[in-house]
């Protein structure tokens, strides 16, 4: 994969596969879910990196290995150059405090006990040693940067609006000065009208700060106003990788065209060609050998049909990236 | 699409009675739908869309919600006049709710067979095996396989999508002439949701049911919408055919929500917003409801000196006339 000096997290063949077992005490293992299974990537420092793909495909996994909140089955991820897996106790503190998250539901993400200013300071607080009169200062000048204003800092989540909470959630994940923020669906629980103003919001905040962000969400427009590179998931892997401009404008896996078919018109004259998918996202249990994605495929080659084909991203134009066998295959 | 009206609301106002005060949840909408016609209601959160839909359903909460004025003419019936037991059979047979999420709307642990053959029953006056056999049309009619075998299995045994086709095939079961599909705010993954919009297309189009399709997604309303209301807190601000409003948009509030959605097929640095958010509706302005939020207020506007009434700009161009007289519109 294309290695820029400008990453900020380096991911190589990452794997996370989960044990599926039977019976409650017995635990006898009836097979493996592959959740997420070699996938390569880098978050470039100051970008978003956008993952997409239907539930399932394992966004959320990769997002975990990456927070640290779980062990990879194999594979490396490192950090400004550094294996995460190798991390010392100091080193592993300073990089928590990096990395913040910002959850899809403002409702439930903030401690509904807690008033907004300690909420945006636990992280401070947890992460560093610091004086009650710069927390307080910390706090209002957090508040500041998304829009929002010292006064609101006594009350609680229950007495703002889906859009400032998300807000605060934004505030609180800022507070230890974070270099990369993961944006799981930021956008999708709010409404229309604030939606622009949250995802204004995260682009000024990330131009100022060269935050990264590693950003999920379903909508594909958004992820276009977002991103800067964008990777398509199916199965635990990857299957495209590039852009947004080639993503969107010259999508080249049939996976990629039918998720884009399938995005809504944003006129009612512009109705797309509708590649509409038969069945489902198969088992990831026991998916696929070869290409994942040839059960459902509109036109798989004879030799896709057999198997005998490998996967792996081969670089179809500079920066754009494409699983080989459906390179090759046309 | 035919002349023939299903349904006409006239002045409806739904208000609740609490503590805090009066919520004004619907204040004085018109709308009608038309036989094949797909009727898009479009809204922020709270705007009073589930509310439009429940007051038709005749299912305002009691006791603090009420209808306090208006008609909503049905068959030439006023359905505002009718008692619980009367609403309840227009409900069975004329006018269905449908759920976009299955997991809500099917019970867990009946069987397809026993959901289906229970709704079957108070339509058709049949035997056991004749009503099996009407459930399995139906399965097979939604473009479920194997429908003989699929009609016993209990919801959790089927894919997502699948249970999707049962919810469609339960809310067509009894022939209503009207559908009411009522969007939650969850995202679905785009090909899941896109299966659901053709199979209420495909209903559509064998039924010439009318539906009316509740949504915060202008994606959805472009994709699937005849005509649009646009709601406002409690109000309908806006309403025209769907090609006309994206074309055409007349009020402010119109013209910036289309602007502030990102859109697959452009690019833009920063999306244009609006600020604020939508008022308490125990607290509404007066005059005009979108007045604290209005880009371009005129005196008149901030002073409330205006009453919101619609006016019809262009043949079936409906848009609120305080926001035409104060010169906001051409
Ligand atoms: N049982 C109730 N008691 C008091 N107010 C209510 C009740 N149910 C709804 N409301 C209020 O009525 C207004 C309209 O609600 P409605 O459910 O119609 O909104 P909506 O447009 O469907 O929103 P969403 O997009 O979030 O579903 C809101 O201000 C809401 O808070
Ligand atoms: N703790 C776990 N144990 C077993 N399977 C899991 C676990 N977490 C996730 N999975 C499975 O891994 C796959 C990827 O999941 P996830 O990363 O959550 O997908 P996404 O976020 O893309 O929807 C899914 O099939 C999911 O069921
Ligand atoms: S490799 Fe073959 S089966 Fe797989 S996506 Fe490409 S064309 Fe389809
Ligand atoms: S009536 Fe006045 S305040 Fe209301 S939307 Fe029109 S111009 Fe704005
Ligand atoms: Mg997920
Ligand atoms: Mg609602």
């Amino acid at each position: 994969m294309a290695s820029t000096d400008n990453s900020l997290i380096k991911v190589n063949n990452l794997k996370k596969h989960y044990p599926v077992t039977k019976g409650a005490i017995t635990k006898t293992l009836v097979g493996t879910v592959k959740a997420i299974d070699g996938i390569s990537f880098d978050i470039n420092k100051g970008e978003t990196f956008s993952l997409v793909g239907e539930s399932g495909c394992g966004k959320t996994t990769t997002t975990k290995m990456i927070l640290m909140s779980e062990p990879p089955t194999d594979g490396i991820v490192q950090y400004e150059g550094s294996d995460m897996a190798e991390f010392t106790t100091a080193s592993r503190k300073e990089f928590k405090s990096s990395v913040q998250a910002v959850f899809q539901d403002p409702w439930s993400s903030l401690n509904p006990k807690m008033r907004v200013r300690d909420i945006i300071a636990e992280p401070i607080v947890t992460h560093e040693k610091a004086t009650n009169n710069e927390i307080q200062e910390r706090v209002n000048e957090l508040l500041g940067v998304v829009g929002m204003h010292p006064f609101h800092a006594e009350r609680y989540p229950h007495e703002f609006s889906g859009g400032q909470r998300q807000r605060i959630a934004i505030a609180r994940a800022l507070s230890t000065r974070p270099k990369l923020m993961v944006l799981d669906e930021p956008v999708s629980a709010l409404d229309v009208s604030i939606r622009a103003q949250v995802l204004n919001l995260l682009k000024e905040l990330q131009q100022t700060y060269e935050l990264s962000y590693l950003m999920i969400a379903h909508n594909l427009a958004t992820v276009k106003y977002m991103s800067h590179q964008v990777a398509v998931m199916y199965l635990g892997k990857i299957v495209e990788l590039g852009n947004p401009k080639e993503i969107f404008g010259d999508p080249r896996h049939p996976y990629t065209r039918a998720l884009i078919s399938a995005a809504l018109p944003s006129h009612p004259r512009l109705q797309r060609d509708e590649l509409v998918l038969v069945g489902e996202v198969p088992s990831p249990i026991d998916p696929p050998s070869n290409c994942v994605f040839r059960t459902r495929c509109p036109e798989p080659t004879d030799d896709c049909k057999n198997g005998n084909i490998e996967m792996g991203l081969i670089e179809v134009s500079p920066g754009h990236w494409v699983d080989q066998c459906c390179a090759n295959c046309g | 699409m035919s002349e023939e009206i299903l349904l006409k609301v006239e002045n409806l106002r739904t208000h609740f009675h609490t503590k805090t005060g009066i919520v004004k949840a619907v204040d004085g909408i018109d709308f009608e739908l038309h036989k094949g016609e797909t009727l898009g209601v479009v809204g922020e959160s709270g705007s009073g869309k589930s509310m439009t839909a429940w007051s038709i359903l005749g299912m305002v909460p009691k006791p603090a919600g009420r209808i306090e004025s208006g008609k909503i003419l049905y068959h030439g019936e006023d359905l505002v006049e009718k008692s619980d037991d009367e609403m309840r059979a227009i409900r069975g047979t004329g006018i269905c709710m449908v759920m976009q999420d299955p997991l809500t709307s099917l019970n867990p642990v009946i069987n397809i067979k026993k959901q289906l053959t229970e709704t079957l029953e108070l339509e058709y006056d049949e035997d056991k095996p004749s009503l099996l056999q009407r459930a399995i049309g139906l399965l097979s009619s939604v473009n479920i396989p194997a429908p003989e075998m699929r009609v016993t299995s209990f919801p959790h045994e089927m894919s997502g999508g699948m249970r999707q086709r049962v919810v469609g095939a339960i809310s067509i079961s009894r022939s209503p002439d009207i559908l009411i599909a009522d969007e939650p705010t969850t995202s679905l993954d785009v090909t899941i949701q896109l299966q659901y919009l053709k199979l209420l297309k495909d209903i559509q189009e064998e039924t010439g049911v009318g539906i009316i399709f509740i949504t915060h997604d202008f994606g959805i309303v472009a994709k699937m919408c005849d005509r649009v209301a646009v709601m406002y807190a409690g109000h309908i601000i806006e309403q025209a055919d769907v090609v006309e409003l994206f074309d055409n948009p007349k009020h402010p509030y119109t013209k910036a929500l289309l602007k502030s959605v990102p859109d697959l097929d452009d690019d833009v640095d920063m999306l244009p917003t609006i600020e604020g958010q939508p008022p308490d509706l125990a607290n509404t302005p007066s005059g005009c409801v979108f007045r604290d939020r209005c880009p371009n207020p005129s005196d008149d506007c901030k002073e409330g000196n205006i009453e919101m009434a619609m006016i019809e700009v262009s043949p079936g161009h409906w848009v609120d006339q305080c926001c035409v007289n104060c010169g906001e519109i051409d």
